[in-house]
């Protein structure tokens, strides 16, 4: 080694350099699980496992009144006014059980769009595009993923939920009015304290569907491109054997499915963990009330949405932290979903790869 | 009978199935025709030179311009990019170049792919905890560092890609000169892909000047033009979205406007990153 004399070379510096930049990735991971979990620690402590499983979301807290009744059970009535009395006082709580019902039913809804969709238009490019509409088809899939999610938000606003509003919904409230059986697509019930009020919905285009269908559509692309390439990788001896067997255009295309079904179901967890941590166009159209409803036609919140919502006013440290605590509940969904994508999509590829 | 009733039923499915796949690839464009329709005819409405030139104005309906959100969003994304480009490149460098025989690379690889996939919030929050809290007020510099975290193993996956379609023999040859590593790859892996590699910064460039979630609570936004990331600071994404969803009818229109110049920039950006990609790989031989 001529240049064995100094202990920095250029070659040790630069070795040095990468290095550090590519542990700095290990820690990002590392840092984002760490303060998270440091920031929803007083969270963490005041409700414990119940966080997850309560659907109390209250930040400030709540006196519940009740009309105070004469003898002759008439309303007290003093300067004009009902006198009410404090039944009692219901003190701040937080629970993520309606968030988080709200991203697993969104990223169902989305999962129930987009994957026929998807699928669908995959096997388009693999199977049936000619060479010159390979290029262009796809070009134009991908970037429909590259527009930014406030695009899509401004759309769903001021296009989708409009539409929704005036043609779609009415049409499943006559559904739900004279089905029997469907009286929960039109109504929603609210239990407060012991009480459960149950109330009509007017749609209002802002609700689960419009949600589910905004993710659905920006979750498109990501498993199209995916499981085109999971299918461009199974054998063409495959598509040849069963079409030799006689099979129709339709089973040789069911075979390539079922020989990739890992890969497909990685693009499909893909899918799932984006529509899962999607913030902005579901903030604008899925109504924003944190509330279990069964109808896909009632206002829902998800986590991202209540983040969105709630975290640059937050009203107290508890509800701050209570709000980290769901992004954290929120970030070990996401890794899940990704670890468990990317196993299955690369562990195909590496397998499929190995059996050239 | 019952064989050549099936067979009917099969090819008959068949068609079907074939049908829909167009059907559904159709529809598929048929939304991203519907989304830039209205965009364009929307948009064009109320684009005009003063967006680029105008403040915006106290009258809710003659709202003015966005300059002050377009030069926000230039200075977050400089100054994510000064941290997030070289960092990331170094990273890509180190994934491509040296980890063949070291246990850091396929963990280093899995947590950028991983994180590539982390809810933008999410990011957010990091962010507000980092540099929110210790300022004690919303300011540029946390969603600066926000956009860079999303930057990192974008621009780390890609470069390392870029790097790999350098043929070895390139690398060979300068070591056989008696070049050494560091040499080898400055002077003669990083100048073949350059062009490559600018392309994957762009796309992460195009990626995070459309991120809105990340700023939400970390630079907040600002109906002000300033230069000064130590205070809440204006941004393109975050002004559309208090816009659109504010109640006035021609702050709105102006968020229609706003959306278009930022769908327009990421489709160039892509457009050139195909034009790019296309050339490097024909350059290396494919």
């Amino acid at each position: 080694m001529l240049s064995g004399r100094r202990w920095l070379t250029a070659d040790r510096s630069l070795r040095l350099l990468t290095t550090t930049a590519a542990v700095s990735i290990l820690l990002m991971l590392a840092a984002l699980v760490v303060v998270l979990t440091v920031a929803a620690m007083p969270s963490i402590r005041a409700f414990g496992w119940s966080f997850l499983v309560s659907s109390d979301w209250r930040p400030n807290e709540r006196t519940i009144e009740r009309p105070v009744r004469t003898a002759d059970g008439k309303l007290r009535i003093e300067d004009g006014e009902v006198v009410k009395e404090v039944v009692k006082v219901l003190p701040p709580s937080f629970g993520a059980l309606p968030v988080i019902y709200g991203t697993a039913v969104s990223a169902v809804l989305s999962l129930l769009v987009a994957v026929p969709l998807s699928l669908g238009a995959a096997l388009f490019l693999v199977r049936i595009a000619p060479r010159r509409l390979i290029a262009p088809v796809s070009f134009l899939i991908e970037f429909l993923a590259a527009i930014p999610s406030i695009a899509y938000g401004i759309w769903g606003l001021f296009v989708m939920t409009p539409f929704l509003q005036t043609h779609v919904e009415p049409l499943l409230v006559r559904l739900g009015n004279h089905v029997p059986g469907l009286r929960w697509l039109v109504q929603t019930s609210i239990s407060e304290d012991g009480q459960t009020v149950v109330r009509m919905l007017a749609p209002t285009g802002r609700d689960m569907l419009a949600g589910g269908l905004i993710l659905g559509i920006m979750i498109l692309p990501i498993i199209t491109a995916i499981s085109r390439d999971v299918l461009k990788a199974v054998p063409r001896a495959q598509i040849e054997g069963a079409l030799a067997l006689g099979a129709t255009w339709w089973q040789s295309c069911r075979e390539m499915l079922r020989y990739s079904r890992s890969g497909l179901f990685g693009a499909v967890m893909l899918g799932l963990a984006r529509a899962a941590g999607e913030t902005m166009a579901v903030t604008m159209v899925i109504g924003n009330a944190n509330q279990i409803a069964a109808s896909p036609l009632a206002p829902a919140q998800t986590m991202a949405s209540l983040l969105a919502n709630e975290f640059a006013e937050v009203t107290s440290d508890l509800h701050r932290a209570a709000l980290s605590e769901v992004a954290l509940v929120l970030l070990v969904m996401s890794l899940l979903f990704n670890v468990i994508a990317r196993w299955l999509v690369v562990g195909k590829r590496a397998r499929t790869a190995a059996a050239h | 009978m019952n064989a050549a009733l099936y067979s009917t039923y099969a090819r008959t499915k068949s068609r079907i199935m074939f049908g829909l796949c167009v059907a559904f690839t159709v529809l598929i464009l048929g939304i991203l025709g519907l989304v830039t329709a209205y965009l364009l005819y929307l948009g064009l409405e109320t684009l005009s030179l003063r967006f680029f030139t105008e403040l915006p104005t106290g009258d809710p309906n003659a709202p003015g311009g966005m300059k002050h959100a377009v030069v926000g969003t230039a200075i977050l994304v400089a100054l994510a990019s000064v941290v997030g480009v070289p960092g990331g490149i170094m990273a890509g460098i180190y994934l491509s170049e040296y980890s063949a025989n070291s246990m850091l690379g396929a963990p280093v690889r899995f947590v950028s792919d991983v994180l590539t996939g982390v809810p933008s919030i999410v990011v957010g929050l990091l962010g507000y905890e980092l540099l929110v809290v210790p300022l004690g007020h919303f300011n540029g510099y946390a969603g600066a560092l926000a956009l860079a975290f999303i930057m990192v193993p974008i621009v780390a996956r890609t470069t390392e890609e870029m790097l790999r379609l350098v043929p070895n023999s390139y690398r060979e040859a300068s070591i056989a000169l008696g070049a050494t590593k560091a040499r080898t790859i400055l002077r003669v892996v990083l100048p073949a892909a350059t062009g490559s590699v600018v392309t994957g910064i762009m796309l992460a460039v195009a990626r995070i000047a459309g991120e809105t979630a990340p700023l939400l609570f970390t630079a907040l936004g600002s109906r002000l033009l300033t230069f000064d990331p130590k205070h809440p600071f204006p941004s393109l994404t975050k002004q559309i979205f208090d816009y659109a969803t504010g109640p006035y009818e021609g702050q709105k229109r102006l968020a229609w406007a706003g959306i278009l110049v930022l769908v327009g920039l990421i489709f160039v950006l892509n457009l050139a990153v195909r034009y790019f990609s296309s050339r490097s790989a024909r350059m290396a031989g494919r």
